[in-house]
C-alpha cells in the first residue's frame, strides 16, 4: 500500500465521518482535573499539593509575612497624612472639560438647571455615595475653553471653576447633600417606586460648614448679597467683566435655587411620587406638613 | 382568591361538558336566556381561550409580574404585611395593587423617632456650627500671630546673642590658652633646673614642680600686693595734690 492510497483511504473515511458539532466532541483527556482526591497506598500520594511545606500542609503564612523577615508593609514608615481617610469625605472630579462635552453632545440640558441628578443622568459620569463619596467636584481643567451659560449646583469648586463658569454669565453653586439624598438623587427612579415620601436634605457636618456658608465658595447657605459682591471682587481678581444676568432672557432659569432642605429640582419634602400613574400625592395632614418644613 | 380561581377554572370545564353534550334543546334554552347570560359565556370563552394559550408553563405569580400585576393578592410570606412591602407595591403598581396611599408617609411614631434621631445626630442649629467655626478660625489665626510675634521679638535680639556667644567663646579659649602656656613655662623651668629631659612623671619632677609652683605663687601674690600699694601710692599722692592745690 503506497503512500497514496493510505491518504486516499483516510480522506474517505474522514469523509463518511458526521461533521464535528458540539454533540460530537468532548475535552482533551485530562484537561479537566478531577475533582474528587485520590484515596489508598498510590491513589492519594500528595493530591496536587506539592512536596514538604506549607503548601503540602496547606498552613499558609498570614498575607504579608516574610518568614522572619521584616514584612515590607512593617517595613515603610507610617503615613501620618493618610489618617482618618476613612472619615474623609471623598469629592470625585469632574472637569470643565468633561462638562463642556457633555453638554456639546447635548447629554445635558442647559436651559434647565443643572444639578448632580441630571449629570448623572447624562451616563457620563458616575459616583458611589456609599464609598464617603459626596457628589461632585468640578476641577479647573479645560477652564480656558469652557463656554457654556449654565446654572450649576455642584457639591465642590474651585476659584478658578467659579471663575470660569461666572465669566462665561453662568451661576455656580456648592451646595451639600448628606450619603441618604446622593442615592436618591443617583438614582430617583429607584426611590420613587419604593412608594416613600421625599425626605429633607440633612445639614453639613461642623466641618464643612465653613465652605457651605461662605460666599467666596458660592456655598448655598451663603447671604445672597455677599454672594454677588464676591462675584464681582472675583471679577476684578480674574480680570473679566461680570456680564450682568438680570437683564438676561432666562434670568429665571439663572436664578432658581433649591431651598436647603430640598433635594430635587420642582420637588418638595414630603411628596410620594408614583411614575405608574404619573401622579404626586402631597401630605395635608398638619403634623406632616409641620415636620417636612422645619 | 383561592376560592375565586377555582370558581373560573371550573367555568370553563362546565361549559365544555355542556357543549359536549349538548343538543339544539340547550341552545335554545339559552337563546331564550337573557343576553347577561351570553355575556357571561363569552367571557368565559374568553378565559378558557386565554388560558390554552397561556403556554409559558410559568406560574401565576410570574405570570402576573410579566404582565405588569402585582404577582399575588394574598400575602404568601410574613415580609408580604410589611409597610415597605406594601409601600412599594403602591410605588410599582399605583392605585391598581390595592395599597391605601396614605400608607406611603410616615406615621406618627415615625415622625418622632425620626425627630430623636436627628436631635442626636445634628444636635447643633447652622447657626451655632457657624459661630463655633468662626471662632476656631479666629483662635488658629491668633495662635499664628502670637507665635510670629514671638519669633519677631527673638530674631532682634538674635544679633546681640550672638556676639555674646562669640565673646563668651573668645573669653573661654584665652583662658585655657593661658593657663596651658603657664604650665608649659613652668615645665620648661623645672628641665632647665634639671639640665636634662626628665619624664614629668618622675617624683623629683613633680616635686620640682610644686616648689615651682608654690614659688611662682608666692611672687603673684607679692606683685599683687606691691601693686596695690602703687596704687594705693598713686592715690595717696593724688590727695596730697588736691589738698595742695586747695591751700594754693
Amino acid at each position: 500500500m503506497g503512500s497514496r492510497q493510505i491518504t486516499e483511504k483516510s480522506l474517505s473515511m474522514l469523509r463518511s465521518l458526521p461533521r464535528i458539532s458540539l454533540g460530537n466532541i468532548r475535552n482533551n483527556p485530562k484537561s479537566k482535573p478531577n475533582p474528587k482526591r485520590g484515596r489508598g497506598q498510590h491513589g492519594g500520594d500528595k493530591h496536587g499539593a506539592g512536596n514538604k511545606g506549607s503548601g503540602q500542609r496547606q498552613n499558609y503564612m498570614r498575607l504579608g509575612y516574610e518568614t522572619g523577615n521584616n514584612p515590607f508593609y512593617l517595613r515603610v514608615p507610617q503615613e501620618h497624612y493618610y489618617r482618618g481617610h476613612h472619615l474623609r469625605r471623598e469629592y470625585p472630579p469632574l472637569s470643565l472639560h468633561q462638562l463642556q462635552s457633555i453638554i456639546d453632545r447635548d447629554r445635558l440640558d442647559i436651559t434647565k438647571p443643572i444639578d448632580i441628578a441630571s449629570i448623572i443622568r447624562s451616563g457620563l459620569y458616575n459616583f458611589f455615595p456609599d464609598q464617603k463619596q459626596f457628589g461632585v467636584q468640578l476641577t479647573d481643567e479645560g477652564a480656558d475653553f469652557f463656554a457654556a451659560k449654565i446654572n450649576i449646583e455642584v457639591q465642590w469648586a474651585s476659584e478658578q471653576v467659579i471663575a470660569a463658569i461666572e465669566k462665561n454669565g453662568g451661576v455656580i453653586t456648592t451646595a451639600y447633600y448628606d450619603p441618604h439624598s446622593l442615592m436618591l438623587l443617583k438614582n430617583p427612579k429607584k426611590f420613587f417606586e419604593s412608594g416613600q415620601a421625599i425626605p429633607r436634605r440633612m445639614i453639613p457636618p461642623p466641618d464643612a460648614i465653613e465652605y457651605y456658608t461662605s460666599a467666596k465658595t458660592r456655598g448655598y447657605l451663603a447671604d445672597p448679597e455677599e454672594i454677588s459682591k464676591e462675584r464681582l471682587r472675583l471679577s476684578q481678581k480674574y480680570g473679566y467683566t461680570l456680564p450682568n444676568i438680570e437683564n438676561e432672557p432666562n434670568y429665571n432659569m439663572l436664578s432658581e435655587r433649591k431651598d436647603p432642605r430640598q433635594i430635587f429640582y420642582g420637588l418638595e419634602p414630603g411628596w410620594v411620587i408614583n411614575l405608574k400613574e404619573k401622579c404626586i400625592l402631597k401630605p395635608k395632614d398638619l403634623e406632616l406638613l409641620q415636620f417636612y418644613s422645619t | 382568591m383561592s376560592l375565586c380561581l377555582r370558581s373560573k377554572y371550573l367555568r370553563p370545564n362546565l361549559i365544555g361538558s355542556l357543549f359536549r353534550y349538548s343538543t339544539s334543546q340547550v341552545e335554545a334554552i339559552e337563546q331564550n336566556d337573557q343576553v347577561l347570560v351570553e355575556d357571561e359565556d363569552a367571557l368565559a370563552r374568553e378565559a378558557e381561550i386565554e388560558r390554552k394559550r397561556n403556554v409559558s408553563r410559568l406560574t401565576e405569580a410570574h405570570w402576573n409580574l410579566v404582565n405588569g400585576r402585582r404577582p399575588y393578592v394574598e400575602p404568601k410570606n410574613w415580609s408580604h404585611l410589611t409597610v415597605k412591602y406594601n409601600r412599594k407595591l403602591y410605588g410599582k403598581y399605583g392605585s391598581a395593587s390595592g395599597v391605601n396611599p396614605s400608607l406611603c408617609f410616615p406615621t406618627r411614631n415615625e415622625i418622632q423617632e425620626k425627630m430623636e434621631y436627628e436631635a442626636v445626630a445634628y444636635p447643633f442649629t447652622i447657626k451655632q456650627m457657624m459661630e463655633t467655626a468662626a471662632k476656631n478660625r479666629k483662635e488658629q489665626e491668633e495662635k499664628i500671630q502670637q507665635r510670629d510675634r514671638d519669633v519677631a521679638a527673638k530674631y532682634a535680639k538674635l544679633d546681640q546673642w550672638k556676639k555674646d556667644l562669640l565673646d563668651k567663646i573668645a573669653k573661654k579659649t584665652a583662658e585655657v590658652n593661658a593657663a596651658k602656656e603657664k604650665k608649659e613655662r613652668l615645665v620648661e623651668e623645672v628641665r632647665r633646673h634639671f639640665g636634662f629631659k626628665l619624664d614629668p612623671r618622675d617624683e623629683r619632677f613633680q616635686e620640682m614642680l610644686a616648689k615651682r609652683e608654690k614659688e611662682q605663687k608666692k611672687l603673684e601674690k607679692q606683685a599683687r600686693k606691691e601693686a596695690k600699694e602703687k596704687v594705693m601710692l598713686a592715690k595717696l599722692q593724688q590727695k596730697n595734690v588736691e589738698i595742695s592745690d586747695l591751700k594754693k
